[in-house]
């Protein structure tokens, strides 16, 4: 039976974030211009001035050995799982792919794309702070901002104005407050789209011409204002970690013996791809980028206060806590990868003083559905004081 | 004959000095972070700064005491570190938190030595995370990272150059504010260019393994470089290399050698494993095969000529350079300092796959190697890691290439009797390579 009004305008979110190939093509075919970035730290804003559509490199979760024969095992699965994207050739129509020097393993699936996957003439990295709480990383990003911009400018034979640079700021801005509005819907009690709908549609945002996005987006929140929520939401558990575009796992997260429901995930490919605002209506617009973008969840990667050494990202996730109020933390990461686990060790603490329970999921190219759902299982036992 | 070098016993005792030093001074200020800092801004602080770096300490620590620092890692893992993340870090936490050290004297001190400040640097994703959980377990050290962004050429790029400067600038107000001691600038220029020097000494050490036989192999040329990791801004650790390059030079002119049976040049990319596994380093040595060239030994902490002309050299810099230098005021100085820092072989690798590739065919042809042997770290994710796969690619068809993973001080990551087939299977490939049949 073909579905309707909001669950027709998720599926197509969730088609979208599944098929992304596809979508490229279907770009290719309206004649628009497509660049693949590899790392959220690329400003998007950039491309979509010049007129081409930036999307996310996700992965596909096959399991599949190619990879060994470019980079080292021992690199996280993600960046496998990126880097063969590019090798088995479903992004062949992309004009362009860009990363910013970031974690230096989507920096090795970038080059893999670069160096054997015939995208040697059409890339660009981009010089990015990985310490971005500097004074000077502000500058330092500005001037790299403006070499991206010359070097979009020359790729489309066309001048990138202000004006066009504000436009796009705005449209990427209005995109980030309506998934923010989406998000605060599973603050509710009885919320009108669940936690795994949302992260389909954040992930689906990533992929997608901004515009097209926002439509969409504008269509469902209406939708979802006007319903009254589904269910009560059982136990709730916030997700924190890094890159998971697996939707399979946020469907195990509710789907488990017992009542559970997903109300926050703070990773790249989910709240902090978008929590941040660029600054409108400023002269600099390339500065303002920065600042936006300097304001940023940081990544682990990136994320030490010069003169502390403190970790910027854990004012958020406390911030997250007292907002969406979790009963449970489950910290997520990509086995293999070193930032997210550090930032586990000094994490922990703090959610256990908070007297919230926690368990911790390592992420590989496939979930071992049978081994999560045991561990979850049990922290949401823990939760609800269940005796054996 | 094998030589002996007449400068080892200043080289270890300069090394030891610096490490009872940061252990038992009385007084002065101790200060930790990665070797990979710029050290010379410490300097500026007083005759009296005692420093540890990471990395060196770690791997002095696990060659001296290695039964204690497996108990280290252990500790760090069970206090929440992963498995895979870098041993060099994983051995200097789990001191911490057993709250003892080691060092190269076999000294095992009870009651860890706070540092009074973090000085590091960070450029991969678990650099400045490592003191960030140092100071953590600390309850808290002050700490500033400076950020080295790195890649092929980055001490050429004016833009790069400057965003670091910037950074050591604002560093050296940050260390006069928590540590509330005034900042000479004489000392701090003297430290630079004694930094510099050192640098530029141990590249020409290096580099005179061109020269045939080669008159260091490997296992020595990682016993030598301690100084200039451990503490490069004295006037003693450039008096040691110095006289350590005259004694080379010296060899060269004799045609000696400390491992004189050299009928395979080796290129090797990869940590110091031959140390920590000696019997690798054997399988070699028996049938006359030595690593000459590594962008470990030569790149942590040497400086060469670098990208001339778009194509990589491993030439050296003459030395007499750093006497020329310009550092008349404390810009033109961290200026200085930050170019030679970006300019080090193991930063060009870590961000630059092109680099690191090009790196790897100067050295294959100006040190004429007979073989490519290539043993990525499975704990370190920079360019002892990175693009070694790819390399092999490049190389399959011009000399042989082996590869195997090891670990730099976390013995359980390597497959030693693997590892020792595929290094018999190297050389006898090497052979017949020279016989014209491989």
């Amino acid at each position: 039976m073909e579905k309707k009004g909001r669950d027709a305008i998720i599926e197509r979110f969730r088609h979208i974030a599944e098929n992304t190939p596809e979508y490229v093509r279907s770009l290719k075919e309206k004649g628009r211009l497509s660049a693949g970035y590899m790392c959220t730290h690329v400003p998007e804003e950039i491309l979509y001035a010049a007129g081409i559509v930036p999307l996310r490199i996700l992965t596909s979760h096959e399991s599949q050995a190619m990879t060994r024969g470019y980079i080292h095992e021992t690199y996280c699965s993600f960046s496998h799982d990126c880097a063969y994207q590019g090798l088995k050739g479903d992004y062949d129509h992309l004009d362009l792919i860009v990363t910013s020097s970031s974690c230096i393993h989507m920096g090795e699936a970038f080059n893999v794309w670069v160096r054997f996957a015939g995208f040697q003439d059409k890339s660009y990295l981009m010089q990015y702070p990985h310490i971005i709480h500097t004074k000077p990383a502000g500058g330092f990003m500005a001037e790299s901002f403006k070499q991206f911009k010359e070097f979009v400018e020359k790729l489309t034979k066309r001048s990138v104005t202000d004006n066009d640079l504000e436009e796009a700021i705005k449209v990427y801005n209005h995109n980030r407050r309506l998934l923010k509005r989406l998000w605060e819907f599973l603050r509710h009690d009885r919320p009108p789209i669940t936690g795994p709908e949302v992260a389909a549609v954040t992930l689906a945002s990533q992929v997608m011409d901004k515009k097209e996005c926002n439509g969409m987006l504008e269509q469902l929140i209406e939708r979802l204002e006007a319903e009254p929520g589904q269910a009560a939401p059982g136990v709730r558990l916030m997700v924190t970690g890094g890159a998971c575009d697996d939707l399979g796992l946020f469907d195990l997260m509710e789907h488990l013996r017992y009542d559970t429901s997903i109300i926050f995930i703070d990773s790249c490919t989910a709240a902090r791809y978008f929590w941040f605002e660029v600054p409108e209506g400023r002269h600099d617009k390339l500065e303002a980028l920065a600042e936006g973008y300097i304001g940023k969840i940081p990544c682990p990667a990136k994320d030490t206060v010069p003169g502390t050494g403190e970790k910027k990202r854990f004012r958020f996730v406390q911030q997250f806590i007292e907002d969406f109020k979790p009963d449970g933390v489950i910290f997520l990461y990509q086995r293999f990868c070193s930032p997210q686990p550090m930032d586990v060790v000094a994490l922990k603490p703090i959610v256990d003083k908070l007297g919230i329970p926690s368990t911790e999921l390592e992420l590989d190219t496939t979930v071992p559905k049978a081994q999560f759902q045991t561990q979850l299982e049990a922290l949401v036992e823990i939760i609800k004081g269940v005796t054996p | 004959m094998a030589y002996n070098i007449t400068t080892w016993g200043d080289v270890k005792n300069y090394q030891t000095n610096c490490y009872r030093n940061y252990l038992f001074a009385p007084g002065g200020l101790r200060c930790m972070g990665s070797t990979w800092s710029p050290l010379a801004p410490l300097k500026g602080l007083g005759d009296d700064i005692h420093v540890i770096g990471g990395e060196p300490h770690s791997a002095s620590a696990a060659g001296t005491v290695p039964a204690e620092c497996r108990e280290d890692i252990i500790a760090a893992e069970t206090g929440g570190l992963g498995f895979h993340s870098c041993s060099y870090l994983k051995l200097f936490v789990g001191e911490v938190i057993r709250d003892k050290i080691a060092i190269t004297d076999k000294t095992i001190k009870d009651g860890y030595p706070r540092p009074d400040v973090i000085w590091t640097t960070h450029l991969c994703s678990q650099h400045s995370k490592w003191y960030q959980e140092v100071s953590r377990r600390l309850g808290g050290v002050p700490m500033y990272a400076i950020d080295m962004i790195g890649g092929g050429n980055a001490e050429k790029d004016p833009k790069i150059v400057n965003y670091v400067s910037d950074q050591i600038e604002a560093g050296i107000e940050w260390l006069q504010r928590v540590t509330g001691r005034e900042f000479s600038d004489e000392l701090f220029v003297k430290a630079v260019r004694n930094e510099i020097k050192v640098l530029v000494l141990w590249g020409n050490i290096c580099a005179l393994n061109m020269h045939s036989p080669a008159p260091l192999d490997e296992r020595r040329l990682i016993a030598l470089f301690p100084p200039a990791v451990v503490d490069r801004t004295t006037d003693e650790s450039v008096r040691i290399y110095e006289k350590l390059l005259k004694e080379v030079k010296h060899m060269v002119e004799n045609g000696e050698s400390v491992a004189p049976d050299q009928r395979f040049r080796i290129v090797y990319f990869g940590i110091a494993h031959t140390y920590g596994h000696p019997e690798m380093a054997r399988i070699l040595r028996d049938v006359g095969a030595e690593i000459v060239a590594s962008v470990y030994t030569f790149g942590t902490c040497g400086n060469f000529k670098g990208i001339v002309n778009g194509k990589w050299t491993w030439e050296p810099i003459d030395p007499a350079w750093v006497d020329e230098l310009d550092l008349s005021t404390r810009r033109k100085a961290i200026t200085e300092l930050s170019k030679i820092v970006l300019g080090w072989p193991t930063w060009q690798g870590v961000r630059s796959y092109w680099a690191l590739e090009e790196m790897a065919k100067a050295m294959v042809t100006e040190y004429k190697a007979d073989g490519l042997l290539l043993a990525p770290s499975r704990s370190c994710e920079t360019d002892f890691r990175n693009g070694y796969i790819a390399m092999q690619r490049i190389f399959k068809n011009q000399i042989p290439t082996i590869e195997y993973d090891t670990d730099q001080v976390d013995v359980r990551k390597m497959d030693l009797p693997g590892a020792q087939r595929k290094t018999e299977l190297f050389v006898h490939l090497m052979e017949a390579h020279k016989k014209g049949g491989a």
